[in-house]
């Protein structure tokens, strides 16, 4: 089995066996930390973020904002950091190498050593990384709502979390996901990074991507699969739910819009920072640490607003020499609709651009809303079925995030109790 | 009549084949796909007096141009009542029928 990910390191896992912990962690100092420090450090244990072993210190936040790579010159282009109230440092008197235990919603979550305390320069570390200071910037805001005292170092997960239905058949970590990409037959797998429920669009943004990663390789027996991998993090509201994503996604795949042999819907955890071309390259790392050989970029890809130029996230890779990113990005146009051509198209193909008709998430959305089922070849039946049934079993009625949603959902892990 | 306010209604095969039996299939534009939209205009009176009775709704000036998040059920209403009469001009009818509850 490989197990090598980015930066040419072996994907490891930092968990510390259970017979160990009660005794690791009785006499530790306890920190509580944010939902998005949670979901990193379990990231980051079961090396999502390989070759990252800890939250980063002072001296690689800086070479990330300055360079794009870690202390060590590896190719990385965003500050992973536990951001801490100056308080919790002050009144609990920690220091610099000393073990600390790290608590999510009361519960212990993972062990830490204490390698730097330190500030930041968030206006510095916005323009480096997100392009732009404006606190319109999801982003940005984001960064403005970090504490100001942050720590560095390594941890080792004590807890693991136990991912609630529906989305734990849908959990894998990039040693499960490599074991399983093996069992597949697969030599190529094209990741499809989505937060959202596929339309057409997406579907042939897929396909065309498949088409890509396959290329020269024979095609009798299929070698090449794809990699739909969901991410869940913070939501908004109007944000199409999580349970929504994930399951009609299966249900491509159910219908047979997809084989079952070529795909496969997995999740990951991230908070998107919305940083445009640095996000493509986080991106393409996360998935290389999942096994995956290609990585498809669209239009917009992990965009916001008018921040970055609609390919900016393709031109970035021109930048990045061979030999710091295994995975290869596949470029990708636009998926159109043509009354001419009669069918879902691609820009790069149709050359009936007055008459094209673009897929436009605001009027699908409209059309979800008015409880409208859309023409088949805007919304494949079946996911616009699974859209309203997961509306009904997980959304309070609603396909998209509402404050009750927000409020009431169920967690996606729960932290199980140590004692 | 204001160009600027109108409802859009949602067109799919179904309802479409239903517009073509009566003759109406022409009140509609294609939008995406094979959806169409049947444009209800209202005036900015009907629109203030829509936006009163469902205080979800609002007038999307951002995207759509059009006024949005009114209920499913509503939307409905009033494409039965284009079937009905024959007309795009159903908002007065249908106010005066909310009114009346
Ligand atoms: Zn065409």
């Amino acid at each position: 089995m490989n197990y090598e990910g980015h930066g040419n390191r072996e994907i490891r896992e930092r968990v510390i066996p259970e017979s160990e912990v009660t005794e690791k962690i009785r006499k530790l100092k306890q920190i509580p930390v944010s939902g998005r420090c949670a979901r990193e450090c379990i990231n980051i244990a079961y090396g999502f973020f390989t070759p990252l072993e800890g939250f980063m210190g002072k001296e690689e936040v800086d070479a990330v904002c300055e360079r794009m790579t870690l202390a060590d010159g590896t190719l990385w282009p965003i500050p992973i950091v536990l951001d801490v109230k100056e308080e919790e440092i002050r009144t609990k008197k920690i220091k610099k190498g000393d073990s600390i235990l790290l608590t999510y919603t009361a519960s212990s979550l993972a062990m830490m050593e204490v390698e730097d305390i330190f500030r930041l320069n968030k206006t510095k570390i916005a323009e480096a990384v997100l392009g732009t200071t404006d606190e319109r910037h999801p982003g940005v805001r984001m960064l403005r709502g970090l504490e100001n005292t942050f720590l560095g170092g390594k941890i080792a997960l004590v807890n693991p979390p136990e991912f609630q239905p529906p989305f734990d058949r849908f959990w894998y970590t990039p040693r499960q996901l490599r074991k399983r990409i093996v069992e597949n037959g697969w030599e190529r797998v094209v990741a499809h990074q989505t937060r959202n429920v596929p339309h057409s669009g997406h579907e042939w943004l897929m396909k065309g991507a498949w088409f890509s990663a396959n290329g020269e390789l024979p095609v009798e027996k299929l070698k090449t699969g794809i990699l739909v991998n969901c991410i869940i993090g913070p939501k908004r509201t109007g944000d199409y739910i999580d349970e929504a994503i994930v399951l009609c996604h299966q249900r491509l795949c159910e219908a047979r819009y997809f084989r079952d042999d070529i795909h496969m819907v997995t999740i990951a955890l991230w908070d998107m920072r919305y940083a445009g071309p640095r996000e493509a390259i986080f991106h393409a790392i996360l998935r290389t640490n999942l096994g995956c050989t290609h990585h498809m970029f669209g239009r917009d890809h992990a965009g916001v607003g008018s921040y970055y130029g609609s390919y900016d996230a393709h031109r970035i890779f021109d930048q990045i020499p061979q030999h710091k990113l295994k995975i290869k990005p596949v470029r990708v146009l636009e998926w159109w609709y043509c009354p001419i051509c009669g069918e879902v198209t691609y820009s790069g193909l149709c050359g009936h651009s007055q008459e094209r008709q673009k897929f436009s998430g605001t009027l699908i959305r409209s059309m979800i809303e008015d409880k409208v089922k859309p023409t088949k070849l805007i919304f494949r039946p079946e996911i616009y079925d699974k859209l309203m049934e997961s509306a009904e079993k997980y959304g309070f009625g609603s396909p998209f995030c509402t404050e009750k949603y927000l409020a009431e959902r169920k967690p996606v892990f729960k932290l199980p109790a140590l004692w | 009549m204001a160009q600027g306010c109108p409802i859009n209604i949602w067109i799919n095969e179904e309802r479409y084949n239903e517009l073509q039996e009566l003759g109406l299939a022409n009140m509609t534009e294609d939008v995406l796909a094979g959806m169409r939209v049947l444009k209800l205009q209202c005036t900015e009176k009907q629109k203030d007096e829509l936006l009163k009775f469902y205080p979800a709704a609002k007038f999307d000036t951002a995207t759509t141009q059009s006024i949005e998040l009114l209920p499913p059920e509503t939307k409905e209403k009033m494409f039965q009542l284009v079937v009905k009469n024959k007309s795009l001009k159903v908002v007065r009818e249908f106010l005066k029928g909310a009114k009346e509850g």
